[in-house]
């Protein structure tokens, strides 16, 4: 048991470890007090990608948060079975998929002369093809676009999952005292949704702050300014220019924002009520 | 669940609406999708065409030919499979035996270990991807798929799931098969893995579609070609020579042939994956 334990425990010590390691990092260099952080707290471009990570942030979060509700809402009021599960799967699809092969996708699809959206575009009487992942002020929505896009169908099945767990006879009980299709989902699907919500909000909120690969797919020199976000900052500053101490600071600035920002999220939801 | 409900014209008219709202959703959803697939058919000339592709005309592999061969996308494919299996592998027999202890009864400090778990969770990987670099080069595991497999190798999130399907299992079993004389490691393999089948394969498919996308640490730890991952490789055919197709043109078909052949084991295992997923994040959303 005691062998077992041991072998067990390895890789739970070894994420402690990992996680302490940060520190012992700066501890091999000769200490700095907190020069790195001042390094990175006075460098614009830092705040800029925190701007960036703000915005495009806020835009997933609402976007992000109201179009799985409206989806899975509309879903479970379709009663052909076969509709809905083959809709479920499609919409899910994406989910699994690599922000690389989602990038290439949409920066094809995006593509001003030989893209799909510019073809439509054309077909419905615009005469300049827009070139979406150059223009700088497409930037933007085009990341929080194809996020949502991505993402939809996970939280989507995860409202479905709990529209089908609620009680039939509740909608037997408000259809006898005559209530409409409407009413149904307003005072009994929706209620039922909220501690579902507040888990992705969560989620979300978490999933923001760590939005790495996409940027990294879909980024290029034109739209960088608008698009990079703070975790595009710690790779640049400590992978490319390799200056491992400004970057390590930033990393730990965005641990304690995440936390700082989980816990005020969770207070403003009460989560743990849910 | 409605199906009590009498149609009224107000009624239908809804459910109209509702389907074409919803088919127009997933027209997003698919058309990307076949469009890709379509491009990745067609021919080099093709499917430099502007127009809206569905369909390849006319049908050619010339896209998987060089993206195969020319491209090498053989050698990134290779490794893309070592990691992925043995990476999954060893994640979801750590996490188990790691779950199946964390349900021993007169575990010390269960809760402090537990918590430590979560916190795991609550920290993103991302923003301590400079240390993570920095103790991978100490290590001397730069530019080796030992990085990669190690990237990861446990994460909080499998523990849990594993713990919770484990938790189901009765305690007494465990107590009388111990009594008739079974070690630890028998009872874990014999009783508590069969029995927690439903979990073994949540976390084997999640961390398989993780890993076979796995792009940061990849992106962090390899800069050597003959190293480089599907993601990776993607990447640098896709995107990177978006901009400067001057001298070495990369066709339409070729990227989306590459894409097609990273695609093709996530669609495979796709319907496995959706039976499974829902409980696994339900548990996991919990747990956040």
């Amino acid at each position: 048991m005691a062998w077992f334990c041991l072998f067990s425990y390895y890789p739970l010590v070894r994420g402690i470890v990992i996680s302490f390691q940060d520190f012992r990092l700066i501890g091999n260099k000769p200490f700095v007090g907190f020069q790195n952080y001042q390094t990175v707290l006075t460098d614009s471009t830092f705040w800029d990608s925190f701007a960036n990570t703000l915005l495009i942030g806020s835009g997933i979060l609402v976007i992000g948060f109201i179009m799985p509700i409206v989806l899975a809402l509309s879903l479970s009021e379709v009663f052909q079975t076969w509709f809905k599960k083959l809709t479920q799967t499609i919409v899910y699809l994406p989910h699994l998929f690599s922000w690389v092969v989602v990038g290439g996708m949409w920066i094809m699809l995006l593509a001003p002369d030989t893209g799909i959206v510019n073809q439509l575009l054309h077909a419905l009487g615009q005469d300049k093809p827009i070139n979406f992942m150059s223009d700088s002020s497409y930037a933007r929505p085009v990341i929080v676009f194809s996020y949502v896009w991505k993402e939809m169908g996970y939280y989507c099945i995860l409202y479905l999952a709990t529209i089908v767990s609620i009680n039939p006879s509740l909608y037997e009980a408000a259809r006898i005292d005559g209530a409409s299709r409407w009413q149904l989902v307003r005072y009994v699907t929706i209620p039922h949704l909220y501690s579902t919500m507040k888990v992705v909000i969560m989620l979300n909120v978490l999933g923001i702050l760590r939005i790495f690969d996409q940027i990294v797919a879909m980024r290029n020199g034109a739209i960088a300014p608008k698009v990079d976000v703070l975790m595009m900052y710690t790779f640049q500053k400590g992978i490319l220019e390799f200056k491992v101490g400004p970057a390590t600071a930033a990393g730990f600035l965005l641990i304690i924002a995440t936390l700082v920002i989980t816990f005020a999220v969770r207070m403003l939801i009460r989560y743990d009520e849910g | 669940m409605n199906t009590l409900q009498k149609p009224s014209l107000g009624g239908r008219i809804f459910d109209v609406v509702n389907i074409i709202f919803l088919l127009v959703l997933v027209a997003t959803m698919i058309i990307p999708l076949l469009n890709a697939f379509a491009l990745a058919f067609s021919t080099n000339f093709n499917s430099m065409q502007p127009g809206i592709v569905l369909w390849p005309q006319p049908f050619s592999l010339e896209g998987f030919s060089t993206v195969w061969n020319r491209m090498q996308l053989y050698l990134p494919f290779q490794n893309n499979i070592i990691v992925t299996l043995i990476g999954t592998l060893l994640h979801v027999i750590l996490s188990a035996m790691a779950g199946y202890v964390l349900v021993q009864k007169g575990l010390p400090g269960k809760k402090i270990i537990v918590s430590l778990i979560l916190l795991t969770m609550t920290i993103p990987a991302e923003s301590i991807m400079i240390p993570l670099y920095v103790i991978n080069k100490e290590f001397g595991l730069l530019n080796s798929l030992t990085a990669l497999i190690n990237y990861g190798l446990v994460s909080g999130f499998s523990v849990l799931l594993m713990r919770n399907f484990f938790e189901t299992v009765p305690m007494e079993m465990n107590e009388s098969a111990r009594i008739d004389g079974a070690g630890d490691f028998r009872i874990f393999f014999t009783m508590y893995l069969p029995l927690a089948r439903a979990g073994l394969a949540t976390v084997t498919l999640f961390e398989f579609v993780s890993r076979w996308n796995q792009f940061m640490p990849a992106l962090l730890y390899i800069n050597n070609h003959a190293k480089y991952t599907l993601q990776i490789a993607l990447k640098a055919m896709i995107i990177d020579t978006d901009a400067t197709s001057s001298t070495f043109m990369i066709t339409t078909n070729v990227r989306m042939a590459g894409i097609v052949i990273a695609l093709l084991p996530l669609i495979i295992i796709y319907p496995y994956v959706q039976k499974y997923f829902v409980k696994g994040i339900m548990v996991g959303a919990n747990k956040e």
